[in-house]
């Protein structure tokens, strides 16, 4: 549950932060703590082998967009 | 354009990984009727593998490994696969994708045709979603214009 908290107080420096360095920096870790609650989600349903294969795409597609988003900023996008 | 990062760290650790993560998209295509994941999924991670590469090592570098035109070469391969064995079926006297029939020329009994019949497609779907997100990637890093437009050469020969 006090991951869930975690969450939200991260989406309120998502949405409400100021400048862009700290929305992205949000970003990450809101879906750092998705796959905390996903793997968390696989063991109270017993599933884990099926969870722990969907959070490591999560994982994955959080670090791409995260890359990527840097590399906007780095290559003179818009802040 | 996108050039080559000048940070040593994005560079190698997206050398490092992108194998790794070409491995695990083929193991989500192959595992897709046991576990979460199928054909489009494991495209999607293919495709992103290929477009984490792009932002580490620049538009020139992706592209001697992987040109537009391969890029529509694999999507159109890709749709071949699926439709060629859905059409297989139809000319073996099934439905369309009525994998069971598969099994008259597979010389297998009908439910390993079926799980033979599925990867297939799966294949093929894959392979059109990799190309396909990271042609749609490709065209929108380089704004639509291509170096070769630039040069006066003309249009491409695809």
């Amino acid at each position: 549950m006090g991951l869930f908290a975690l969450v939200f107080l991260c989406l309120y420096r998502g949405i409400f932060g100021p400048g862009i360095l700290n929305r992205i920096a949000a970003i990450s870790a809101i879906g750092t703590k998705t796959l905390v609650i996903l793997l968390i989600m696989g063991f109270i349903y017993n599933r884990v082998d099926m969870f722990v294969d969907i959070s490591m795409v999560y994982a994955l597609l959080n670090f791409i967009g995260t890359i990527t988003a840097a590399k906007y900023l780095e290559i003179g996008g818009e802040v | 354009m996108i050039n080559i990062s000048d940070d040593i760290i994005t560079r190698t650790v997206s050398r490092v990984l992108v194998p790794f993560i070409q491995i695990y998209a083929l193991y989500v295509i192959m595992h897709g009727h046991h576990s979460p994941g199928g054909g489009f999924q494991g495209g999607v991670i293919l495709g992103a593998s290929f477009i984490l590469y792009l932002i580490t090592h620049g538009l020139e570098d992706a592209k001697k490994r992987m040109s537009e035109l391969k890029m529509g070469l694999f999507s159109t391969f890709g749709l071949l696969i699926y439709s060629g064995i859905g059409l297989l079926c139809l000319i073996l006297g099934g439905n369309y994708l009525d994998y069971g029939r598969l099994s008259t020329i597979l010389k297998v009994i009908p439910a390993q045709a079926r799980s033979l019949g599925i990867l297939g497609v799966e294949i093929g779907v894959g392979i059109t979603v990799m190309a396909v997100m990271f042609s749609i990637f490709f065209d929108i890093s380089t704004g639509g214009v291509l170096p070769e437009d630039e040069e006066g050469l003309g249009t491409s020969d695809e």
